[in-house]
Protein backbone atom coordinates (compact mmCIF):
# COMPACT_ATOMS: atom_id res chain seq x y z
CA UNK A 1 0.00 0.00 0.00
CA UNK A 2 1.75 3.22 -1.20
CA UNK A 3 -0.40 5.62 1.33
CA UNK A 4 -1.10 4.51 4.38
CA UNK A 5 -2.20 7.25 5.77
CA UNK A 6 -5.55 7.99 3.31
CA UNK A 7 -8.49 6.18 4.57
CA UNK A 8 -10.72 7.74 1.17
CA UNK A 9 -9.44 7.64 -2.20
CA UNK A 10 -11.52 8.41 -5.57
CA UNK A 11 -10.03 8.25 -8.95
CA UNK A 12 -11.65 10.14 -11.11
CA UNK A 13 -14.97 9.13 -9.84
CA UNK A 14 -18.36 10.58 -11.39
CA UNK A 15 -22.27 9.61 -10.51
CA UNK A 16 -25.21 10.30 -12.39
CA UNK A 17 -29.07 10.36 -11.08
CA UNK A 18 -30.53 9.12 -14.52
CA UNK A 19 -29.21 11.96 -16.84
CA UNK A 20 -28.12 14.24 -14.46
CA UNK A 21 -24.46 14.05 -13.56
CA UNK A 22 -23.57 14.57 -10.00
CA UNK A 23 -20.49 14.25 -9.58
CA UNK A 24 -17.97 15.29 -11.79
CA UNK A 25 -14.58 13.63 -11.93
CA UNK A 26 -13.98 13.83 -8.32
CA UNK A 27 -10.65 12.91 -7.65
CA UNK A 28 -9.44 13.24 -3.62
CA UNK A 29 -7.61 11.96 -0.57
CA UNK A 30 -9.08 11.94 2.77
CA UNK A 31 -6.31 11.41 5.62
CA UNK A 32 -6.71 8.96 8.62
CA UNK A 33 -7.55 10.14 11.86
CA UNK A 34 -8.36 13.15 11.07
CA UNK A 35 -11.62 15.29 10.50
CA UNK A 36 -12.19 16.38 7.16
CA UNK A 37 -15.12 18.57 6.22
CA UNK A 38 -16.97 19.35 2.82
CA UNK A 39 -19.15 22.16 2.16
CA UNK A 40 -20.23 24.07 -1.01
CA UNK A 41 -23.02 25.13 -1.57
CA UNK A 42 -26.47 23.21 -1.64
CA UNK A 43 -27.45 20.67 -4.55
CA UNK A 44 -23.60 20.42 -5.22
CA UNK A 45 -22.68 17.23 -4.63
CA UNK A 46 -21.66 16.97 -1.10
CA UNK A 47 -23.79 14.46 0.14
CA UNK A 48 -23.98 12.56 -2.75
CA UNK A 49 -20.18 12.03 -2.48
CA UNK A 50 -20.31 11.35 1.29
CA UNK A 51 -23.24 8.41 0.41
CA UNK A 52 -21.05 6.78 -2.69
CA UNK A 53 -18.30 5.88 0.53
CA UNK A 54 -20.83 3.03 1.74
CA UNK A 55 -22.35 2.51 -0.89
CA UNK A 56 -25.85 3.92 0.02
CA UNK A 57 -26.61 5.82 -3.51
CA UNK A 58 -27.07 2.52 -4.82
CA UNK A 59 -30.61 2.05 -3.22
CA UNK A 60 -31.87 4.45 -5.18
CA UNK A 61 -32.84 2.69 -8.96
CA UNK A 62 -31.00 4.84 -11.78
CA UNK A 63 -27.94 5.35 -10.56
CA UNK A 64 -24.58 5.44 -12.59
CA UNK A 65 -20.96 5.63 -10.73
CA UNK A 66 -17.65 5.59 -12.92
CA UNK A 67 -14.32 5.58 -11.69
CA UNK A 68 -12.51 4.44 -8.60
CA UNK A 69 -13.37 4.53 -4.83
CA UNK A 70 -10.63 3.06 -2.09
CA UNK A 71 -11.51 2.79 0.83
CA UNK A 72 -8.55 1.39 3.38
CA UNK A 73 -7.15 0.92 -0.11
CA UNK A 74 -9.66 -1.63 -1.23
CA UNK A 75 -11.71 -0.67 -4.07
CA UNK A 76 -15.11 -1.03 -3.19
CA UNK A 77 -17.17 -1.81 -6.26
CA UNK A 78 -14.64 -4.86 -6.60
CA UNK A 79 -16.93 -7.64 -7.00
CA UNK A 80 -15.66 -9.39 -3.75
CA UNK A 81 -16.49 -6.85 -1.61
CA UNK A 82 -19.18 -7.14 0.92
CA UNK A 83 -21.59 -4.65 1.71
CA UNK A 84 -22.08 -5.63 4.92
CA UNK A 85 -18.38 -5.34 5.82
CA UNK A 86 -18.05 -2.27 4.21
CA UNK A 87 -21.12 -0.74 6.21
CA UNK A 88 -18.95 -1.99 9.57
CA UNK A 89 -16.03 -0.06 8.75
CA UNK A 90 -17.65 2.57 6.99
CA UNK A 91 -20.43 4.20 9.67
CA UNK A 92 -22.74 6.85 8.95
CA UNK A 93 -24.74 9.34 10.56
CA UNK A 94 -28.00 11.64 9.31
CA UNK A 95 -28.93 15.10 8.74
CA UNK A 96 -32.09 13.94 11.10
CA UNK A 97 -31.32 11.70 14.05
CA UNK A 98 -32.64 8.88 13.47
CA UNK A 99 -32.57 6.10 16.35
CA UNK A 100 -34.62 3.00 15.57
CA UNK A 101 -38.02 2.84 17.08
CA UNK A 102 -36.64 0.79 19.36
CA UNK A 103 -35.17 0.64 23.34
CA UNK A 104 -31.98 2.40 23.55
CA UNK A 105 -30.15 -0.86 24.71
CA UNK A 106 -31.30 -2.56 21.43
CA UNK A 107 -30.42 0.28 18.95
CA UNK A 108 -26.63 0.40 20.52
CA UNK A 109 -26.47 -3.47 20.17
CA UNK A 110 -28.87 -3.88 16.38
CA UNK A 111 -25.27 -3.20 14.45
CA UNK A 112 -23.88 -5.68 16.45
CA UNK A 113 -26.37 -8.73 16.16
CA UNK A 114 -25.95 -8.39 12.32
CA UNK A 115 -22.93 -8.94 11.93
CA UNK A 116 -22.41 -11.55 15.07
CA UNK A 117 -24.17 -15.15 14.15
CA UNK A 118 -27.03 -15.66 16.40
CA UNK A 119 -26.98 -16.11 20.12
CA UNK A 120 -23.20 -15.23 20.11
CA UNK A 121 -23.65 -12.40 22.60
CA UNK A 122 -23.70 -13.17 25.74
CA UNK A 123 -26.10 -11.04 27.88
CA UNK A 124 -22.88 -9.85 30.11
CA UNK A 125 -21.12 -8.90 27.25
CA UNK A 126 -23.55 -7.20 25.67
CA UNK A 127 -24.44 -4.89 28.94
CA UNK A 128 -20.87 -4.10 28.97
CA UNK A 129 -20.94 -3.11 25.18
CA UNK A 130 -23.58 -0.96 25.60
CA UNK A 131 -22.08 0.75 28.21
CA UNK A 132 -18.96 1.64 26.94
CA UNK A 133 -20.48 2.49 23.66
CA UNK A 134 -22.62 4.92 25.73
CA UNK A 135 -19.73 6.19 27.79
CA UNK A 136 -17.66 6.88 25.09
CA UNK A 137 -19.99 9.67 23.52
CA UNK A 138 -20.60 10.98 27.55
CA UNK A 139 -24.44 9.28 27.45
CA UNK A 140 -23.78 6.69 30.24
CA UNK A 141 -24.56 8.95 33.10
CA UNK A 142 -27.90 10.33 31.43
CA UNK A 143 -29.61 7.05 30.49
CA UNK A 144 -27.77 4.92 32.27
CA UNK A 145 -31.59 4.32 33.86
CA UNK A 146 -33.37 4.78 30.78
CA UNK A 147 -32.19 2.12 28.60
CA UNK A 148 -35.70 0.45 28.12
CA UNK A 149 -36.81 3.50 26.44
CA UNK A 150 -37.57 3.97 23.19
CA UNK A 151 -35.00 6.14 21.62
CA UNK A 152 -37.34 8.26 19.52
CA UNK A 153 -38.34 9.59 22.74
CA UNK A 154 -35.17 11.01 24.22
CA UNK A 155 -33.81 14.57 23.45
CA UNK A 156 -32.95 15.50 19.59
CA UNK A 157 -29.20 15.94 21.15
CA UNK A 158 -29.09 12.46 22.48
CA UNK A 159 -30.70 11.37 19.85
CA UNK A 160 -28.04 12.09 17.55
CA UNK A 161 -25.03 11.04 19.80
CA UNK A 162 -26.79 8.12 20.56
CA UNK A 163 -26.67 7.50 16.30
CA UNK A 164 -22.82 7.87 16.88
CA UNK A 165 -22.78 5.45 19.77
CA UNK A 166 -24.85 2.63 17.67
CA UNK A 167 -21.74 2.88 15.28
CA UNK A 168 -18.62 2.28 17.81
CA UNK A 169 -19.80 -1.36 18.73
CA UNK A 170 -18.40 -2.13 15.13
CA UNK A 171 -15.09 -0.89 15.65
CA UNK A 172 -15.89 1.28 12.41
CA UNK A 173 -12.77 2.80 10.71
CA UNK A 174 -14.33 6.13 9.01
CA UNK A 175 -17.56 7.67 10.28
CA UNK A 176 -19.56 9.72 7.72
CA UNK A 177 -21.69 12.75 8.90
CA UNK A 178 -24.08 14.10 6.86
CA UNK A 179 -24.57 17.56 8.45
CA UNK A 180 -24.76 16.07 11.94
CA UNK A 181 -25.69 19.16 13.62
CA UNK A 182 -28.20 20.87 11.49
CA UNK A 183 -31.41 19.55 13.37
CA UNK A 184 -29.45 20.62 16.76
CA UNK A 185 -29.50 23.94 18.93
CA UNK A 186 -26.11 25.40 19.96
CA UNK A 187 -25.71 23.57 22.89
CA UNK A 188 -26.57 20.15 21.20
CA UNK A 189 -23.82 21.20 18.38
CA UNK A 190 -21.26 22.11 20.81
CA UNK A 191 -21.60 18.69 22.72
CA UNK A 192 -21.40 16.29 19.46
CA UNK A 193 -18.32 18.62 17.99
CA UNK A 194 -16.51 18.49 21.15
CA UNK A 195 -17.03 13.93 21.02
CA UNK A 196 -15.81 14.67 17.14
CA UNK A 197 -12.57 16.24 18.46
CA UNK A 198 -12.52 13.34 21.65
CA UNK A 199 -13.02 10.63 18.80
CA UNK A 200 -10.95 11.86 16.05
CA UNK A 201 -7.71 9.62 15.85
CA UNK A 202 -9.27 6.56 16.32
CA UNK A 203 -11.96 7.19 13.81
CA UNK A 204 -11.59 8.91 10.26
CA UNK A 205 -14.62 11.64 9.92
CA UNK A 206 -15.67 12.95 7.13
CA UNK A 207 -18.36 15.76 7.62
CA UNK A 208 -20.98 17.36 5.31
CA UNK A 209 -22.05 21.13 6.95
CA UNK A 210 -23.38 23.98 5.80
CA UNK A 211 -22.52 25.76 8.73
CA UNK A 212 -18.89 27.24 8.17
CA UNK A 213 -18.06 28.19 11.06
CA UNK A 214 -18.23 24.67 12.21
CA UNK A 215 -16.12 22.95 9.39
CA UNK A 216 -13.37 26.18 10.55
CA UNK A 217 -13.88 24.75 13.88
CA UNK A 218 -13.59 20.75 14.38
CA UNK A 219 -11.84 20.44 10.95
CA UNK A 220 -8.50 19.88 9.78
CA UNK A 221 -8.59 19.55 6.38
CA UNK A 222 -11.79 20.98 4.10
CA UNK A 223 -13.08 20.55 0.67
CA UNK A 224 -14.85 22.76 -1.34
CA UNK A 225 -16.89 21.80 -4.02
CA UNK A 226 -19.19 23.63 -6.65
CA UNK A 227 -21.34 21.95 -8.94
CA UNK A 228 -20.86 18.58 -8.73
CA UNK A 229 -16.84 19.32 -9.19
CA UNK A 230 -13.96 19.39 -6.15
CA UNK A 231 -12.91 22.77 -6.40
CA UNK A 232 -10.32 22.79 -3.79
CA UNK A 233 -8.74 20.64 -1.08
CA UNK A 234 -6.53 22.04 1.30
CA UNK A 235 -6.03 22.32 5.11
CA UNK A 236 -8.96 24.14 6.91
CA UNK A 237 -7.28 27.26 7.95
CA UNK A 238 -5.35 27.70 4.62
CA UNK A 239 -8.50 27.16 2.62
CA UNK A 240 -11.02 29.95 4.78
CA UNK A 241 -7.79 32.30 5.06
CA UNK A 242 -5.89 32.11 1.88
CA UNK A 243 -8.37 30.61 -0.66
CA UNK A 244 -6.25 29.96 -4.07
CA UNK A 245 -9.19 29.26 -6.49
CA UNK A 246 -11.62 32.71 -6.72
CA UNK A 247 -14.67 30.15 -6.65
CA UNK A 248 -13.57 29.34 -3.41
CA UNK A 249 -12.70 32.81 -2.06
CA UNK A 250 -16.18 34.15 -2.90
CA UNK A 251 -18.16 31.39 -0.58
CA UNK A 252 -15.60 31.27 2.00
CA UNK A 253 -15.82 35.14 2.43
CA UNK A 254 -19.44 34.81 1.71
CA UNK A 255 -19.68 36.61 -1.41
CA UNK A 256 -21.45 33.75 -2.52
CA UNK A 257 -24.12 30.91 -1.19
CA UNK B 1 -49.82 6.68 -14.89
CA UNK B 2 -52.86 9.18 -15.50
CA UNK B 3 -55.56 9.81 -13.38
CA UNK B 4 -57.65 9.92 -16.54
CA UNK B 5 -56.44 6.27 -18.13
CA UNK B 6 -57.25 4.69 -14.87
CA UNK B 7 -60.65 6.04 -14.97
CA UNK B 8 -61.59 5.11 -18.38
CA UNK B 9 -60.18 1.76 -17.99
CA UNK B 10 -62.50 0.86 -14.62
CA UNK B 11 -65.74 2.46 -16.14
CA UNK B 12 -64.22 -0.24 -18.81
CA UNK B 13 -64.04 -3.18 -16.47
CA UNK B 14 -67.17 -2.57 -14.70
CA UNK B 15 -68.99 -2.06 -18.10
CA UNK B 16 -67.34 -5.06 -19.27
CA UNK B 17 -68.28 -6.98 -16.04
CA UNK B 18 -71.95 -6.19 -16.01
CA UNK B 19 -72.04 -7.12 -19.72
CA UNK B 20 -70.66 -10.22 -19.16
CA UNK B 21 -73.42 -10.75 -16.13
CA UNK B 22 -76.47 -9.58 -18.45
CA UNK B 23 -74.86 -11.64 -21.53
CA UNK B 24 -74.32 -15.26 -19.63
CA UNK B 25 -77.65 -15.12 -18.14
CA UNK B 26 -79.29 -14.27 -21.12
CA UNK B 27 -77.93 -17.07 -23.43
CA UNK B 28 -78.83 -18.86 -20.55
CA UNK B 29 -82.35 -17.98 -21.27
CA UNK B 30 -83.05 -16.68 -18.09
CA UNK B 31 -83.63 -13.04 -17.59
CA UNK B 32 -81.47 -11.67 -14.68
CA UNK B 33 -83.90 -10.04 -12.50
CA UNK B 34 -86.40 -12.45 -12.91
CA UNK B 35 -84.72 -15.90 -12.90
CA UNK B 36 -86.96 -18.69 -11.75
CA UNK B 37 -88.18 -18.60 -8.38
CA UNK B 38 -90.02 -22.24 -8.59
CA UNK B 39 -88.01 -23.57 -4.96
CA UNK B 40 -88.83 -26.91 -4.09
CA UNK B 41 -87.58 -29.05 -0.89
CA UNK B 42 -84.00 -28.85 -1.95
CA UNK B 43 -83.85 -25.82 -1.34
CA UNK B 44 -83.30 -25.62 2.23
CA UNK B 45 -80.23 -27.84 1.08
CA UNK B 46 -78.91 -25.23 -0.45
CA UNK B 47 -79.16 -22.77 1.89
CA UNK B 48 -76.95 -24.92 4.35
CA UNK B 49 -74.55 -25.38 1.12
CA UNK B 50 -74.62 -21.71 0.70
CA UNK B 51 -73.72 -21.03 4.71
CA UNK B 52 -71.28 -24.36 4.73
CA UNK B 53 -69.24 -22.73 1.76
CA UNK B 54 -69.46 -19.22 4.20
CA UNK B 55 -67.01 -21.62 6.51
CA UNK B 56 -65.62 -22.38 3.87
CA UNK B 57 -64.00 -19.25 2.60
CA UNK B 58 -62.74 -18.58 5.87
CA UNK B 59 -59.29 -20.39 4.78
CA UNK B 60 -59.20 -18.51 1.55
CA UNK B 61 -60.22 -15.44 2.98
CA UNK B 62 -56.86 -16.08 5.26
CA UNK B 63 -54.97 -16.91 2.82
CA UNK B 64 -55.74 -14.16 0.31
CA UNK B 65 -54.93 -11.90 3.31
CA UNK B 66 -51.38 -13.26 3.61
CA UNK B 67 -50.98 -13.36 -0.30
CA UNK B 68 -51.83 -9.85 -0.36
CA UNK B 69 -49.20 -8.73 2.19
CA UNK B 70 -46.55 -10.35 0.61
CA UNK B 71 -47.70 -9.14 -2.38
CA UNK B 72 -47.42 -5.57 -1.37
CA UNK B 73 -44.20 -5.82 0.52
CA UNK B 74 -42.58 -7.81 -2.42
CA UNK B 75 -44.20 -4.47 -4.96
CA UNK B 76 -42.78 -1.96 -2.57
CA UNK B 77 -39.96 -3.53 -1.04
CA UNK B 78 -38.34 -5.38 -3.72
CA UNK B 79 -39.46 -4.32 -6.78
CA UNK B 80 -38.27 -1.41 -8.33
CA UNK B 81 -40.76 1.09 -8.64
CA UNK B 82 -39.23 2.33 -11.94
CA UNK B 83 -39.81 -1.74 -13.73
CA UNK B 84 -42.83 -2.23 -15.98
CA UNK B 85 -43.96 -5.18 -13.97
CA UNK B 86 -44.73 -2.61 -11.12
CA UNK B 87 -46.34 -0.15 -13.30
CA UNK B 88 -48.74 -2.81 -14.60
CA UNK B 89 -49.29 -4.64 -11.33
CA UNK B 90 -49.70 -1.23 -9.24
CA UNK B 91 -52.57 0.18 -12.10
CA UNK B 92 -54.40 -3.03 -11.82
CA UNK B 93 -54.68 -3.41 -8.31
CA UNK B 94 -55.43 0.64 -7.87
CA UNK B 95 -58.32 -0.32 -10.68
CA UNK B 96 -60.00 -3.41 -8.69
CA UNK B 97 -59.41 -1.85 -5.66
CA UNK B 98 -61.53 1.27 -6.99
CA UNK B 99 -64.27 -1.29 -8.16
CA UNK B 100 -67.39 -0.87 -5.67
CA UNK B 101 -67.70 -3.81 -3.77
CA UNK B 102 -71.66 -3.61 -4.59
CA UNK B 103 -70.26 -5.08 -8.40
CA UNK B 104 -68.72 -7.91 -6.56
CA UNK B 105 -71.90 -8.20 -4.29
CA UNK B 106 -73.56 -8.62 -7.87
CA UNK B 107 -70.87 -10.90 -9.11
CA UNK B 108 -71.15 -12.98 -6.06
CA UNK B 109 -74.80 -13.16 -6.32
CA UNK B 110 -75.28 -14.08 -9.62
CA UNK B 111 -72.98 -17.05 -9.42
CA UNK B 112 -73.95 -17.95 -5.20
CA UNK B 113 -77.61 -17.39 -5.57
CA UNK B 114 -78.83 -17.42 -9.66
CA UNK B 115 -76.72 -19.89 -11.12
CA UNK B 116 -75.80 -22.74 -9.15
CA UNK B 117 -77.74 -25.02 -7.31
CA UNK B 118 -75.25 -26.51 -5.07
CA UNK B 119 -73.39 -23.70 -5.00
CA UNK B 120 -69.75 -23.68 -6.71
CA UNK B 121 -67.11 -23.33 -4.26
CA UNK B 122 -65.08 -21.94 -7.05
CA UNK B 123 -66.70 -19.02 -7.58
CA UNK B 124 -67.39 -18.09 -4.42
CA UNK B 125 -63.80 -18.33 -4.17
CA UNK B 126 -63.01 -16.05 -6.73
CA UNK B 127 -65.53 -13.42 -5.32
CA UNK B 128 -63.28 -13.24 -2.04
CA UNK B 129 -60.09 -13.14 -3.57
CA UNK B 130 -61.44 -10.64 -5.63
CA UNK B 131 -63.28 -8.57 -2.72
CA UNK B 132 -59.97 -8.79 -0.04
CA UNK B 133 -57.04 -8.85 -2.35
CA UNK B 134 -57.04 -4.99 -3.98
CA UNK B 135 -57.32 -3.42 -0.95
CA UNK B 136 -55.95 -5.37 1.50
CA UNK B 137 -52.55 -4.93 -0.89
CA UNK B 138 -53.28 -1.50 -1.45
CA UNK B 139 -53.75 -0.69 2.22
CA UNK B 140 -50.47 -2.65 3.11
CA UNK B 141 -48.87 -0.60 0.33
CA UNK B 142 -49.23 2.21 1.70
CA UNK B 143 -49.16 1.04 5.50
CA UNK B 144 -45.38 0.41 4.26
CA UNK B 145 -44.77 3.89 2.41
CA UNK B 146 -45.74 5.69 5.65
CA UNK B 147 -42.54 3.70 7.48
CA UNK B 148 -40.79 6.64 7.64
CA UNK B 149 -37.78 6.65 5.19
CA UNK B 150 -34.82 7.72 8.05
CA UNK B 151 -35.73 4.54 9.48
CA UNK B 152 -34.57 2.52 6.61
CA UNK B 153 -31.57 4.53 6.13
CA UNK B 154 -30.49 4.02 9.61
CA UNK B 155 -30.53 -0.05 9.46
CA UNK B 156 -28.98 0.13 6.04
CA UNK B 157 -26.33 2.20 6.71
CA UNK B 158 -25.61 -0.18 9.45
CA UNK B 159 -25.24 -2.76 7.27
CA UNK B 160 -28.68 -5.02 7.61
CA UNK B 161 -29.95 -6.48 4.20
CA UNK B 162 -33.34 -5.77 3.22
CA UNK B 163 -35.10 -9.12 5.22
CA UNK B 164 -33.45 -7.68 8.32
CA UNK B 165 -34.46 -4.38 7.77
CA UNK B 166 -38.22 -5.59 6.72
CA UNK B 167 -38.64 -7.87 9.35
CA UNK B 168 -36.89 -6.14 12.10
CA UNK B 169 -38.20 -2.51 11.05
CA UNK B 170 -40.88 -2.08 8.47
CA UNK B 171 -43.23 -4.81 9.22
CA UNK B 172 -43.62 -3.98 13.05
CA UNK B 173 -43.71 -0.13 12.54
CA UNK B 174 -46.54 -0.54 9.97
CA UNK B 175 -48.43 -3.66 11.22
CA UNK B 176 -50.97 -1.57 13.02
CA UNK B 177 -52.19 0.27 9.74
CA UNK B 178 -52.01 -2.99 8.35
CA UNK B 179 -54.10 -4.84 10.43
CA UNK B 180 -56.55 -1.22 9.83
CA UNK B 181 -56.70 -2.03 6.20
CA UNK B 182 -57.35 -5.92 6.60
CA UNK B 183 -60.46 -5.47 9.08
CA UNK B 184 -61.55 -2.95 6.58
CA UNK B 185 -61.30 -5.31 3.87
CA UNK B 186 -62.97 -8.02 5.79
CA UNK B 187 -65.75 -6.00 7.19
CA UNK B 188 -66.55 -5.51 3.08
CA UNK B 189 -66.43 -9.15 2.68
CA UNK B 190 -68.28 -9.48 5.16
CA UNK B 191 -71.32 -7.22 5.03
CA UNK B 192 -71.52 -8.24 0.70
CA UNK B 193 -72.10 -12.09 2.83
CA UNK B 194 -74.70 -10.63 5.11
CA UNK B 195 -76.33 -9.03 1.56
CA UNK B 196 -75.96 -11.91 -0.42
CA UNK B 197 -78.32 -14.52 2.41
CA UNK B 198 -80.89 -11.70 2.86
CA UNK B 199 -81.21 -11.86 -0.98
CA UNK B 200 -81.07 -15.71 -0.90
CA UNK B 201 -83.23 -16.19 1.93
CA UNK B 202 -86.02 -13.66 0.74
CA UNK B 203 -86.63 -15.60 -2.49
CA UNK B 204 -86.74 -18.66 -0.72
CA UNK B 205 -90.08 -18.87 0.75
CA UNK B 206 -89.38 -23.10 1.80
CA UNK B 207 -86.86 -21.15 4.48
CA UNK B 208 -89.88 -18.46 5.48
CA UNK B 209 -92.09 -19.02 8.44
CA UNK B 210 -96.07 -18.18 7.60
CA UNK B 211 -95.97 -14.53 6.49
CA UNK B 212 -93.44 -12.59 8.67
CA UNK B 213 -89.69 -12.36 7.25
CA UNK B 214 -87.13 -13.79 9.25
CA UNK B 215 -83.58 -12.24 9.32
CA UNK B 216 -81.60 -14.70 9.64
CA UNK B 217 -79.36 -15.28 12.48
CA UNK B 218 -76.10 -15.71 10.39
CA UNK B 219 -77.33 -12.19 8.95
CA UNK B 220 -77.49 -10.82 11.98
CA UNK B 221 -73.83 -12.20 13.05
CA UNK B 222 -72.10 -10.94 9.62
CA UNK B 223 -72.87 -6.94 10.21
CA UNK B 224 -72.42 -7.54 14.07
CA UNK B 225 -68.82 -8.89 12.96
CA UNK B 226 -68.49 -6.21 10.41
CA UNK B 227 -69.20 -3.52 12.23
CA UNK B 228 -67.01 -4.26 14.80
CA UNK B 229 -63.90 -4.99 12.29
CA UNK B 230 -64.69 -1.32 10.84
CA UNK B 231 -64.00 -0.18 14.65
CA UNK B 232 -61.36 -2.31 15.41
CA UNK B 233 -59.86 -0.68 11.41
CA UNK B 234 -60.63 3.19 12.75
CA UNK B 235 -59.25 2.34 16.35
CA UNK B 236 -56.10 0.78 14.88
CA UNK B 237 -55.72 3.53 12.78
CA UNK B 238 -55.53 6.64 15.28
CA UNK B 239 -53.15 4.58 17.33
CA UNK B 240 -51.24 4.26 14.17
CA UNK B 241 -51.39 8.14 13.48
CA UNK B 242 -50.75 8.97 17.13
CA UNK B 243 -46.99 6.71 17.13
Amino acid sequence: METNNHSIETQNLSLWYGDFQALIDVSVNIPAGKITSLIGPSGCGKTTLLRCFNRVNERYGNVTTKGEIKILGKNIYDPDVSLLELRKTVGMVFQRPNPLPISVYDNILFGLRIHSPFGSLKRSQSDEIVEEALTSVFLWDDLKDKLKTRATSLQLEQQQKLCIARLLPLKPQIILMDEPCSALDAKGTLAVEELMSVLAGTYTFLIVTHNMAQARRVSSECIYMFLGELIEHRETQALFETPEHPKTADYVQMRYG
Amino acid sequence: MKRSVLIYQSIALITLAVAFILLWSFSKGTPFVESGLTFDETAADSYAVLQENLYRMVPILLGSIFFSIAIAFYLEEWLAQTSWIYGIVAQQITILASIPSLLYGLLALYFFVLQSEKGSFFTHALTVVLLVMPITIQSTQMAIRGVDISVREAAFALGANRWRVVIDHVFPNAFSTIVAGICTAISRALAISALIIVVYFWREPALQSGDTFNVPSSVIVLLSSALLSSVISSFLEKKANLT
